[in-house]
């Protein structure tokens, strides 16, 4: 029984960490069209962030809250300087992105001298039942992913910014025609993935450590996310991210986690070929 | 201005860009990334003896190679500051190899072939160590003395090695672990070479000492999720985790284990790569009463050592610190191990140095003095058992002498 409850809560928890990194990425990816490579040293700015502050004496959850804002100004300083030259070639984004990537990445490791950090979570411990014991920080994250989650959808859906980026997506001409400053959508759509990209990384820290490659797992999983969720939807991704996260997390509980590793990209795959506009995808209707 | 005269710039700007650009361009690959010069302070009369190290002071492993060099340097300039070697100074040549085995074979071939170093030392990880040495060994005709902690085996002539070797971290650490967590032990490790022969040595001890290996678990080396593991350590009854998963996802890992209550219901975590840098890995308290067997610990509490610890936190602060399982006590000892012997051989070139290397001793060292053991190619050294105790390392055991490396004999 304890066993049980400990398998899904940690395949919970995973996935719910992988969604929080997937979505900013996917909502980068599905609304510009632009893979940013650059999203894995996002994270970790969101994770250095917050280290930052837990090394000047601050609360940690404070750090959290300032994370999405500083990557926001990153994010932002970078599309209105670099990013916004790439939207016609999309193969030369990636290469861009890359770039930024890596120099952000170095520059992070040479602050933190190579070395590895730790952060305490805000919540430190877990909750026991009898045998069973549930971490109360990744519970924490779960609860979080779900608000955040709800929050992108309506934000998304049910505003004029959102109905904004829609319209910039399906038709740019035509949202140029009606008034829209694609450009201005494309700068604020860019900010926003990468706040949630801080956001992330910030409630990561806590259970990763700081380090350079604090994002570098993360990144070719969560393009197999936003692949296997299809472009053009944002719950696409989310899908994807809980599938990728899930299988990430179930299948080493069953064979050996090399092989898991493998199997992952190996089922993704197939989906891919049966599904090939994605788990959700608007992109050809 | 209008646009058509945008439109028809006259051509010779485009041509100074393109002259800009390509000198530029030029510049950097004349340049080069990542090499680092630095000569013998003041004025000496003879020709200076030039020492190459070649690590990775960038990249994943960027935590090892970057107090590996300063340690490096610093033993250099003290040597300097004390008259030289055999009359003559020396010049350090830094490479970074950037945790990548391609641009570090042009490197080291760049100090081999260009700068016509006397000796190599570096190398952090076994890969970077098999990716150069034949480049250094074989078609450089040079010395190469690599520093860190490993798995062993490597019996190659002219290639020295000065960290510790699995039966030094396990000989006296397993039985003492068997003794204070138990006999059940589950071996969570990393997909690599340095994982997978440790533990066949280790395996081999532990059943000796009349413990059973319960599990051996291998993960990819980016792997950040261990539920599977933890929950297979949790329900077996593993006494003893003896780990060699790696950063950064090792601290998701332990973090996991503490929170399931591993130490809670008496388990011992176990890491023989774990020194003061991993200490800053994971909170303090997710690793109570974690242990560790290396080389040197601060906590061995020797004048010698204390006084290096001084010299190098004046020089290079308290980010990356001078520790055994960063491969920088290694990488100490072998410069003095490789000292003594140029001053016994009267010379710097290699046979003759390789000759009076085979029986090198130093007196004194972090942790004790060390030697090679001849014919080997490998040092006889003391080793220290610690346990992490609040965020600190207190030493719990010490070996009866220098342990013997155990390889190539």
């Amino acid at each position: 029984m304890s066993s049980v409850v400990a398998f899904f809560f940690d395949v919970l928890a995973y996935s719910s960490i992988f969604v929080l990194v997937v979505l900013g990425l996917g909502v980068i990816a599905s609304m510009m069209g632009i893979f940013n490579f650059a999203h894995g040293e996002f994270v970790l700015l969101g994770g250095y962030t917050v280290y930052l502050f837990h090394s000047l004496g601050l609360p940690v959850w404070t750090g959290m809250v300032a994370a999405p804002f500083a990557v926001a100004m990153v994010g932002l300083v970078l599309e209105r300087v670099v990013i916004h030259r790439f939207y016609a070639t999309p193969i030369v984004a990636m290469l861009g992105t890359y770039a930024i990537g890596l120099a952000l990445r170095e520059s992070v490791r040479s602050l933190l001298g190579g070395q590895f950090y730790s952060v305490t979570a805000p919540l430190v411990g877990s909750f026991s039942f009898g045998e069973i014991s549930i971490s109360r920080w990744r519970t924490a994250v779960i609860l979080i992913t779900a608000v955040v989650m709800v929050g992108c959808y309506l934000l998304l859906t049910r505003t004029r910014f959102g109905l904004k980026v829609r319209a910039a997506l399906e038709n740019p001409a035509l949202a140029r025609a009606s008034g829209i400053s694609t450009s201005r959508v494309y700068a604020a759509t860019f900010t926003f993935g990468a706040a949630l990209a801080g956001l992330a990384g910030g409630l990561m820290v806590p259970i990763y450590a700081i380090s350079a490659d604090m994002g570098v797992p993360f990144l070719i999983k969560s393009f197999l996310a936003v692949m296997l969720g299809g472009m053009g939807g944002f719950e696409g991704a989310i899908a994807g991210a809980a599938l990728v996260g899930a299988t990430s997390a179930a299948l080493p509980w069953a064979i050996k986690p090399v092989v898991a590793d493998v199997l992952v990209f190996v089922i993704a795959i197939a989906i891919v070929k049966f599904r090939p506009e994605g788990l959700l995808s608007k992109w050809r209707s | 201005m209008t646009i058509d005269d945008r439109n028809h710039r006259p051509p010779s700007a485009s041509r100074r860009l393109f002259l800009q650009r390509a000198s530029l361009l030029s510049g950097m690959i004349a340049l080069g990334g990542g090499s680092y010069l630095y000569n013998p302070k003041g004025v000496w009369a003879a020709d200076p003896i030039k020492v190459g190290i070649a690590t990775d002071l960038t990249g994943p492993i960027s935590w090892g190679g970057i107090p590996n060099s300063q340690v490096a340097k610093m033993a250099i300039e003290q040597i300097n500051a004390s008259g030289g070697l055999i009359g003559r100074p020396i010049q350090m040549i830094l490479e970074d190899t950037a945790t990548n085995e391609q641009l570090a074979v042009t490197k080291v071939r760049k100090l081999v072939t260009q700068d016509k170093v006397d000796v190599v030392f570096g190398g952090i990880t076994s890969s970077m160590r098999n990716a150069i040495k034949d480049t250094i060994v074989n078609r450089g005709k040079t010395l190469y003395i690599y520093p860190q902690l490993y798995e062993g085996k490597e019996c190659m002539p002219f290639l020295f090695c000065t960290g510790p070797t699995p039966a030094q971290q396990c000989d006296t650490f397993i039985p003492w672990l068997i003794k204070n967590g138990g006999k059940k032990f589950y071996l969570p490790s990393a997909d690599y070479v340095w994982p997978h022969v440790l533990n066949e040595y280790a395996r081999k001890t532990i059943v000796k000492n009349g413990g059973e290996v319960i599990g051996e678990e291998y993960f990819p080396v980016d792997h950040n999720e261990y539920s599977a593991a933890v929950n297979k350590i949790m329900s077996s009854g593993v006494n003893v985790v003896f780990n060699t998963t790696i950063p950064p996802g090792v601290a998701a890992f332990f973090k996991q284990l503490n929170e399931a209550g591993f130490q809670k219901r008496g388990g011992r975590l176990a890491c023989v790569y774990y020194d003061e840098n991993a200490l800053g890995i994971t909170p303090a308290h997710e690793i109570e009463g974690l242990a560790s067997c290396l080389d040197y610990f601060r906590a061995v509490n020797d004048p010698f050592g204390n006084q290096m610890q001084a010299q190098y936190a004046k020089l290079y602060g308290e980010k990356a610190l001078f520790t055994a399982g960063s491969g920088s006590t290694g990488m100490y000892r072998g410069i003095k191990l490789w000292e003594a012997a140029v001053k016994e051989a009267k010379s710097v070139k290699r046979e003759p140095v390789a000759v009076a290397l085979d029986h090198a001793k130093i007196s004194e060292g972090p942790g004790g003095g060390c030697e090679m053991v001849p014919g080997t190619r490998h040092v006889k050294m003391n080793m220290y058992t610690a346990v992490s105790k609040g965020g600190k390392y207190e030493i719990v055991e010490k070996s009866k002498g220098a342990v013997m490396p155990g390889e190539c004999g």
